[in-house]
């Protein structure tokens, strides 16, 4: 079957949009931008906020306030909301969400009725679904019938038959298998990109995130963090806690010695540390130093590295992946194609490169406070 | 459609950019479902709950009175005849509940956990036991055991067990067995999810069989306590044994005093409606002292690691003595009142003074020919073919609002009064019709439905609410929302996805919910015996008529042939499932 980019995507853009359950905010003036046919995964801890906003893309939540648009469509704007079915969308569900009284091929048909089409060319789209997902023989099965992986692609089938212009994908992921996660990732990420669907998909896993995405939102607490590719995310975090969320194996706390632009030296205890900053930083601020995976290695280097002993070794096939602990704390995913065994002092380099300096929390927090309560200058 | 929208829902459609702001303003106002189920339910369940029970305080308010508040309406409820009424009622109530509440445990412990042989018999007796109402019961035992009764008739001198059934002991004993299917189905579900590791942990840390025993029952401890308090319920409120056994015997219960009070000349709404208050403050209180006995305690012992337990292989001579008790029990509860009611209904000239009787089937043949005997039984099938229906769509909706993941007004308003209306005796709620929808300012407004079938359709409705919505409650609450959301973002609307797919995830549950409606009005008492319009006595209404003209063949041919209908229509029913519902709506709750 050849999926050609057959459908209308559109962009789709929120604006200020706010949800609030009780005294809890989900989404607190929320903006985002999602170009038409690009994939857009939304990347956050639980309770920042990214379930709230997929169902209210979908229309299932209505926000309280701010706006959503498809296109040139306005699908909720304060006080109107267009309901689900009248956005003609489809989305994948955490848990399925597959009717169990209906057979696979009935899951799927089920989608396609919104599109009138005659009988004939009805059923061709629906076994053209479940043959495009690898269950053309399944169409006969109950849910029931069906292993986790299967079901999920019967989601998937009935989501994509009705060629829609917007995708929605509500962490799908999550309850199956690191093997079968891996096989339907890459199928999602085909299968969409095949339709040429505008996608929105949210997840609380970095790693699928990365591999699915075109761009990346980062969410806490309701509010976006970041939006970017997913190379920009990773070498250039906004904060520490997209930094810290998409991925570090190890902190430590210090102090600024030398400033260059993005150039910073950190002491760290009696040692000094080379890292990256985003930050407008000055010799003598408390920073916390956050090392990503990709940073570290065991190494005869002398210069940015630490000693440390080897706390734990794991085999992860083309190599080692050690946890080390130094003076200043522990560094986890340090990679080596020799395994060096429990107890051993090791050397471990830090790439600048991979390194990177925030302003510390207390710090930011103190800054907080005197932005609040300094006179104003108006 | 918004589930938690008020009356008139505003609904808005979609606009372009340019005009928006201008559009806007024309919303159009269209009813709603929801709106629909609200106007039903203030109707039904709440304006008649609540200006009849406001008299009790407040006669002026409806013209019962002079006084804008008093507790004077009280007084006579806790002296002379209504006392007395009310204290014999807490009495076999708390003994119907105990004693209900340890047959219902034992029972539980025979089927699930034993291999008794007798115990494949009780599933269909409590079936059984739920379809019969009260006086039924009470009523087989009477033809037995009256004078000139059938066991007297066949030479057998039983005034001694008269004596004991015409007074406390047999009121007690019908309201006891009628509680026991309550009771078994509560304290059974628990003993269900109590798999064996607790057992098993006491035992491997030293305990012994009276140990492990202990805390078994410990952790029963809920179901025990909510049997019995569902039984009290129950048994204070029942109305059945009230109109036959207690009335016949000249035991005053607090139900049939409320009767008497309702047909006396002229009627004082304001003592019926504090006594109702009080009756109805008893069973909140048995539901509380429940709450109040758990409080701080959890039981939570189902879980997905729960064992299944090991079935209890007994001797021969346990599985003797098992046997006999569950079919010596099944007798009392069962065999005896069918037996009295069959026996009867077979005597030709039974209840009057001839001194030969003979067995055949004259009663029946009567019953089928005469029409005063056949059209209560037609009238009552139409009415709970309305009412079975009317009752399973609002309680749909009902345990829709009830189960919902968001914790709104409307839920807590349908949950406080569905729970009121539960514990509210049916009888009380019949007063409250006849209160109600008699009414100056209900007739001002053109409300005349009093003495209508209209009027005793929606009595029925209201009065089978409360019990068939909680009965759709767990079911519902399986469904995971997010079926609905999927139905709904691939293209259907609200009322679509519905039916297409909350329906067929619980077509059977509704249709078990129709069934047990359809069954319970067919042979309601309460209700029809207040509502019924002159000239249209339902089913109940016309077997007491017939034994009130000492027409004993021809009442016990209806009650049998009402019986023998209703399980046709739960057989025809099933049929029509079975073999016209799709694939998938009966493959669900079916085992894998």
């Amino acid at each position: 079957m050849t999926h050609n980019k057959h459908v209308n995507a559109y962009r789709v853009e929120i604006r200020g949009a706010a949800k609030h359950y009780g005294t809890l905010k989900a989404l607190n003036n929320f903006d985002l931008t999602i170009e038409p046919g690009t994939f857009t995964v939304l990347l956050g801890p639980s309770g920042s906020g990214k379930s709230t906003l997929i169902r209210s893309i979908a229309g299932i939540e209505r926000l309280d306030s701010g706006s959503i648009r498809f296109g040139d469509r306005e699908v909720a704007n304060n006080g109107f909301h267009m309901a689900p079915e009248k956005r003609d969308l489809a989305m994948v569900f955490q848990d399925y969400a597959l009717w169990p009284h209906m057979t696979a091929f009935e899951n799927v048909e089920y989608a396609i009725k919104r599109r009138n089409l005659d009988s004939i060319e009805a059923t061709r789209r629906v076994n053209e679904a479940l043959e495009r997902v690898g269950l053309s023989a399944k169409g006969p099965n109950y849910p029931f019938q069906l292993s986790g992986g299967e079901q999920q692609r019967v989601a998937l089938a009935r989501a994509i038959v009705g060629r829609p212009s917007f995708l929605l994908f509500d962490e799908p992921l999550s309850n199956l298998d690191a093997d079968l996660r891996e096989r339907l990732r890459v199928e999602i990420a085909t299968l969409t990109r095949e339709i040429g669907a505008t996608a929105c998909y949210i997840t609380h896993d970095q790693s699928e995130a990365f591999a699915l995405a075109d761009q990346i939102g980062v969410l806490r607490a309701g509010e976006l963090q970041q939006i970017a590719s997913p190379e920009e995310i990773y070498r250039h975090p906004a904060n520490r806690f997209v930094a810290a969320f998409t991925g570090i194996s190890g902190s430590f706390l210090g102090t600024v010695t030398e400033a260059n632009g993005k150039k910073v030296e950190v002491a760290i205890g009696k040692r000094r540390i080379e890292c990256r900053t985003s930050a407008d930083l000055k010799v003598g601020d408390s920073v916390e130093v956050l090392i990503r995976p990709s940073a570290t290695s065991l190494s005869d280097h002398r210069s940015n590295s630490l000693p440390a002993i080897v706390l734990d070794v794991a085999y992860r096939g083309r190599g080692y992946e050690h946890v080390v602990e130094c003076e200043f704390g522990v560094i986890s995913s340090v990679f080596a194609t020799e395994s060096t065994s429990r107890g051993s002092k090791v050397d471990i380099y830090i790439d600048p490169h991979n390194c990177l300096a925030f302003p510390s929390e207390k710090r930011v927090a103190l800054e907080a406070a005197i932005a609040e309560f300094a006179p104003s200058t108006n | 459609m918004a589930l938690d929208g008020g009356l008139l829902v505003r609904h808005r459609v979609p606009f372009s950019n340019e005009d928006s702001r201008f559009k806007r303003g024309f919303n159009r106002i269209r009813i709603t479902p929801m709106a629909v189920f609200w106007t039903l339910i203030t109707f039904i369940l709440v304006i008649p709950i609540l200006l009849f029970l406001s008299v009790a305080f407040s006669p002026r308010l409806m013209s019962q009175g002079h006084q804008w508040f008093t507790l004077a309406s009280f007084k006579p409820v806790f002296s002379g005849a209504y006392g007395i009424a009310l204290l014999h009622s807490l009495i076999i109530g708390v003994i119907a509940a105990v004693g209900a509440m340890i047959i219902a445990l034992s029972m539980a412990w025979l089927v699930l956990r034993t291999n008794s042989p007798a115990r494949i018999l009780w599933n269909t007796t409590i079936f059984a036991l739920f379809l019969a109402p009260s006086y039924l019961i009470a009523l087989g035992w009477q033809r037995l055991f009256e004078q000139r009764g059938v066991l007297e008739i066949m030479g057998l001198h039983v005034e001694p067990i008269r004596n004991l059934l015409y007074g406390p002991v047999g009121i007690t004993m019908v309201l006891m067995v009628k509680g026991i299917p309550f009771a078994y189905l509560v304290i059974a579900n628990a003993m269900r999810g109590l798999g064996e590791e607790f057992e098993q942990a006491v035992r491997v840390h030293g305990g012994n069989r009276l140990a492990a025993f202990k805390v078994m029952a410990s952790l029963l401890m809920p179901s025990l306590f909510s049997a019995m308090a569902i039984v009290f319920a129950e048994a204070i409120s029942d109305f059945g044994v009230a109109s036959t056994l207690s009335s016949v015997g000249h035991f005053s219960v607090a139900t049939y005093q409320l009767y008497q009070g309702i047909n006396s000349i002229p009627v004082n709404f304001p003592v019926s409606a504090a006594t109702s208050i009080t009756l109805l403050s008893l069973v909140i209180m048995a539901i509380l002292a429940q709450n109040r006995a758990l409080r701080g305690r959890s039981f939570r012992t189902l879980s997905g690691r729960t064992r299944p337990v090991t079935i209890t292989k007994l001797s021969f001579l346990g599985k003797f003595s098992t046997s006999t008790y569950i079919v010596v029990l099944l007798m009392i509860t069962l065999g005896i009142p069918v037996f009295g009611a069959i026996s009867a209904s077979m005597l030709d000239g039974l209840g009057s003074l001839l001194s030969h009787y003979t067995i055949n089937f004259s009663n029946y043949s009567r019953v089928l020919h005469s029409r005063f005997l056949r059209n209560p039984l037609i009238y009552s099938t139409e009415m709970s073919l309305i009412t079975a229906t009317l009752a399973v769509g609002l309680a749909a909706i009902a345990s829709k609002v009830l189960t919902s993941a968001r914790n709104t007004r409307s839920k807590k308003f349908v949950d406080f009064f569905l729970l009121a209306a539960v514990a509210l005796p049916g009888i009380v709620f019949a007063i409250g019709y006849i209160f109600t929808y008699n009414l100056r300012f209900i007739n001002d407004l053109g409300l005349h439905i009093y003495g209508t079938s209209f009027l005793l359709a929606l009595a029925y409705t209201a009065n089978a609410l409360p019990s068939t919505s909680r009965s759709l409650v767990g079911n519902m609450g399986q469904i995971q929302e997010s079926m609905m959301d999927a139905a709904r973002v691939h293209g259907s609307g609200a009322a679509r996805a519905w039916i297409d797919v909350t329906m067929p995830l619980i077509a059977r549950p509704l249709l078990i919910a129709w069934l047990l409606t359809f069954s319970g009005t067919l042979l309601e008492l309460p209700v029809s015996e207040l509502l019924y319009p002159p000239g249209s006595p339902p089913v109940a209404v016309g077997i007491e008529l017939s034994l009130a003209g000492f027409d004993y063949g021809g009442g016990t041919a209806i009650e049998v042939l009402s019986i023998l209908w209703a399980l046709v229509v739960v057989g025809i029913a099933f049929f029509l499932f079975n073999r016209f519902a799709p694939p998938g709506w009966k493959r669900l709750g079916n085992q894998r």
